[in-house]
């Protein structure tokens, strides 16, 4: 991750405004029910239908299209002259976390996000006010392995553990380059400089440290078979468990994949041929800005890549990134998706996804992928969510313009047919709250 | 001439011995026998005897019940006590009472965006200070002020624990009988204490890594204790597993179920507390927990001795304290005062507990305030004696006026949790100590 100052700012801003109205929003009720009526339906997967409605029971979308009678009880929202899309999915952020990074160490894949999820983060509200129903939220880029990532859907006002999506495929965090290598730090007198501090450093450390869970998954086999022996050796002792090498062994028994942020060609390269060495799957490089140079080498891997829409060169690992990355990628056959890495932009991915279409030359069908069924395919959700079909879950955003319009807006967000995000009830409690504010206090009242 | 001065020093020294003696009985000494008479008794036990009399004998109760039906000893210091109520001593199942390091943190903030830069890597083994291994006990200053303050709010006992780093050390359990610490000591090495804390500069620097270092420190010392058994049960062919003091601090609550308490300051740490515990099988106490009520459904599922802080200011880390000014003056005066009343209302048992507050007026104004959000007195009063006495298994021996039990007692001029109460005297041990004068 790396955040220009400016929106961080603004974060800051917004949340200080949200904040008054933050604990009188609801948490949603649990219906789990909903009819959307008369809106232009993106399925993203199965066309667009001009014109109809979609049902969701129980959470599940039950139907699509044409006109579709409410059921008794069901709550029934009107979208005539809007649009109706899947819920947004961010693949790369780190909002709702108590904590980014453990960057005392280099290597630190016992450090998992999900034991630090922050359901009470208002970035979720951010998020939701921009379409968004889920995110893959991340260790950050600090150590060339950091930590287990972890996918959470956007339920505002619900327990922490209601929001983790324990279908998604396990994830660990990789990062090569700039930030791993410490270039940006200055080393104070009495500190020393943490290894690695070259790129090459970086590539070795990564070996040096699947050479040791290796040798971890051998010692347990070798204890595992003399145990199961029929006269098992006396005095056998197992080994010690180690909670760093067992994330490292599953990544290397393929039951967690590779994310790691890499912006260089170079290194990309070379990380892949040390994936290809120990036999582990990377499922996607973040933010890679010199994608375009390498998109059939990707592509030919089976890569994907998350990466921003624009601003680019904030610093030297960026200098050759291109506007025309995603979408030159997506047309070489790369499973794209645009991420925020924000708790800001998380609430304008759409209009990132959007950018695609004038830098890359996407259709309007093509860039919406970018931020709904490809982020699911690389969280491997892709049966739950991303599109809008019967069967999946009711994760639906609702916008007044199409939502690679640079004039839409998100007015609705549904979270397996519940409502989570109300454009319109929100500015009612804005403007309540603004009305207390302005009335006169009363003597020694609270300020 | 031998012989006078002999008498002389002896008269001396009987004369301090009486003067010591009302202020700490030194162990092994006859304490003196008083009988508190006419007073209001709510023994926490049974029913309120509404004029009664309390017998006390060489620091344990002898006698308790109506004046009609308890007969003054002779040799009795008759302490007239007309007017005034008699209560079990409270007992705090958690203070930092006594700790020359500053209190407990207000949390900490773990939403830094930049990675904390590491130190020089220091030796390992002073890279968790101070570690499980700690007893509090060895850090303790007594100091009478302090005494006086957890007097005059009617604390007799409290259980002095650490307050640095993850890992923090063992309290110790200590009845509040005067200014030395050894007379004082109830019990040592009572629990570990374990805040989700994080070291600066050094590993773990995030919650997430402190999380991970608990559980492989948990893991580690059960193989150790593992490899130690194999090797005490057959050594012959076997590598000498090597000794670690850290490890082998963290035994006792691994293996033997000994009491670990864990700082809660969100109702995220109530449950990462509830799946270390599980995780491990511990015997895990929850203190601070001013979120509980939020996380009623678990603890109803997987009840928990709880520790509920009398300190109703938001950690750094809770959402109270993170949304804004208007919501973290609301939690500190509304939110987090009504915590004890809605676990009370839900059947969740729990103690209230001093935690890092050290001014004995302002945890009595708080449980003062958590009265006024809706806990009856009476549950407030049980969460100070009985129930904290049956977690820190010493209900044979506290939180109740029975007699056999330890001679603690506070006598207050009204009922305890008004507004205008005032201890007049505490007993402690059988030691008395005067503080308001008694007047009808």
């Amino acid at each position: 991750m790396n955040k220009p100052a400016l929106p961080r700012l603004l974060t800051l801003c917004l949340l200080a405004a949200a904040a008054v109205v933050v604990s009188s929003l609801p948490a949603a009720a649990d219906s789990r029910d909903i009819l959307i009526k008369n809106g232009t339906i993106l399925t993203v997967t199965k066309g667009v239908i001009p014109k109809g409605d979609v049902l969701v029971i129980g959470g599940i979308i039950k139907q699509i299209g044409g006109t579709i009678a409410a059921p008794p009880g069901v709550r029934v929202v009107d979208a005539a002259g809007r649009y109706v899309l899947p819920g947004i999915i961010d693949s790369h952020t780190h909002i709702a976390l108590a904590g980014t990074n453990e960057g005392s160490e280099a290597i630190t894949p016992e450090a998992d996000v999900g034991t630090v999820i922050n359901a009470d983060d208002t970035a979720i509200l951010t998020a939701l006010s921009g379409g968004v129903t889920m995110v893959h939220t991340m260790h950050g880029s600090a150590n060339p392995i950091g930590g287990p990532n972890v996918v959470l859907k956007m339920k505002w006002g619900r327990p922490s553990e209601e929001l983790v999506v324990k279908e998604a495929l396990p994830t660990l965090k990789f990062a090569l380059g700039e930030n791993v290598k410490q270039s940006g730090r200055t080393v104070q007198p009495g500190q020393t400089q943490r290894y690695p501090a070259t790129r090459m450093g970086v590539n070795a450390i990564i070996r040096r440290e699947f050479e040791k869970a290796r040798n971890y998954m051998a010692q347990w086999d070798r204890y595992n078979r003399a145990a199961a022996a029929k006269n098992p050796p006396r005095n056998l002792v197992p080994p010690r468990k180690d909670l760093r090498l067992e994330v490292l062994a599953e990544v290397l028994r393929g039951e967690r994949v590779a994310r790691c942020h890499s912006y260089q060609a170079t290194e990309t390269l070379e990380f892949m041929e040390l994936a290809k060495e120990f036999g582990f799957k990377v499922q996607c490089f973040e933010h890679i800005w010199e994608g375009y140079k390498i998109a059939d080498e990707l592509a030919a891997a089976g890569i994907g890549i998350s990466v921003f829409a624009d601003s680019w060169a904030y610093k030297m690992e960026a200098a050759e990134g291109i506007a025309y990355d995603a979408g030159y990628c997506a047309k070489h056959g790369v499973l794209v998706s645009i991420n925020s890495d924000s708790g800001e932009r998380i609430r304008r991915l759409f209009n990132d996804a959007a950018k695609t279409m004038k830098y890359g030359g996407l259709t309007e069908d093509e860039a919406l992928r970018l931020v709904t069924i490809n982020p699911a395919i690389q969280l491997g959700v892709d049966k739950l969510v991303g599109s809008l079909e019967v069967g999946k879950q009711g994760d639906i955003a609702i916008f007044s313009e199409h939502p690679m319009s640079a004039y839409t807006r998100c007015d609705m967000t549904i979270i397996e047919g519940d409502v989570y995000f109300d454009r319109d009830q929100v500015l009612k409690e804005r403007e309540e709250a603004a009305k207390k504010a302005a009335a006169p206090r009363d003597k020694g009242g609270a300020s | 001439m031998k012989h006078s001065t002999r008498v002389f020093v002896s008269l001396i020294l009987f004369l301090i011995a009486v003067m010591a003696l009302v202020a700490a009985s030194p162990p092994g000494d006859v304490g003196p026998t008083y009988a508190i008479r006419n007073c209001k008794i709510v023994p926490v036990a049974g029913p309120v005897i509404e004029k009664g009399t309390i017998v006390i004998r060489d620091g344990l109760i002898e006698s308790v019940g109506p004046v009609d039906k308890i007969k003054i000893p002779e040799d009795a210091e008759i302490v007239e006590a007309d007017g005034l109520v008699a209560y079990p001593g409270l007992i705090s199942a958690l203070s930092n009472l006594f700790l020359e390091t500053p209190a407990r943190p207000e949390g900490q903030a773990f939403t830094s965006e930049e990675p904390p830069q590491p130190q020089a890597q220091q030796p390992q083994e002073d890279r968790f200070p101070p570690g499980p291994g700690l007893l509090v006990l060895d850090q303790l200053k007594p100091k009478r002020a302090g005494v006086e303050s957890f007097h005059k709010a009617g604390f007799t006992t409290v259980l002095a624990a650490p307050a640095r780093g993850i890992f923090e050390g063992q309290s110790v359990l200590l009845n509040l009988n005067g200014e030395p610490l050894q007379p004082m000591v109830l019990r040592n090495g009572v629990a570990l204490h374990i805040n989700f804390t994080t070291e600066r500069g050094s590993y773990p620097s995030s919650l997430m890594g402190t999380i991970a270092h608990i559980r492989q420190s948990f893991i580690d010392a059960d193989y150790y204790a593992a490899r130690q058994a194999q090797y005490e049960k057959g050594p012959a062919g076997l590598k000498r597993p090597e000794y670690d003091p850290r490890l082998e601090a963290l035994v006792p609550f691994i293996r033997d179920r000994k009491p670990v308490v864990f700082q809660c300051n969100n109702v995220e740490d109530i449950k990462r507390a509830l799946k270390i515990a599980g995780e491990f099988k511990l015997n895990a106490f929850l203190a601070g927990a001013n979120e509980a009520w939020r996380a009623a459904d678990v603890l109803k599922k997987s009840p928990v001795p709880l520790l509920i802080a009398l300190d109703f200011r938001p950690p750094a880390t809770s959402k109270y304290a993170a949304q804004g000014e208007e919501l973290r003056k609301k939690a500190e005066a509304e939110i987090y005062p009504a915590n004890a009343a809605s676990l009370a209302k839900e059947g969740i048992a729990f103690a209230l507990v001093s935690g890092s507050n050290a001014d004995g007026a302002a945890v009595l104004r708080n449980v003062r305030t958590a009265i006024k959000s809706g806990l009856s007195p009476d549950a407030a009063l049980r969460a100070l004696t009985i129930q904290p006495a049956r977690y820190m298994g010493l209900d044979r021996t506290l939180g109740t006026l029975e007699p056999g039990k330890i001679a603690n007692v506070v006598l207050v001029k009204g009922e305890f949790f008004d507004d205008n109460a005032q201890v007049a005297k505490v007993f402690v041990d059988g030691v008395q100590f005067k503080y308001a004068e008694v007047t009808k």
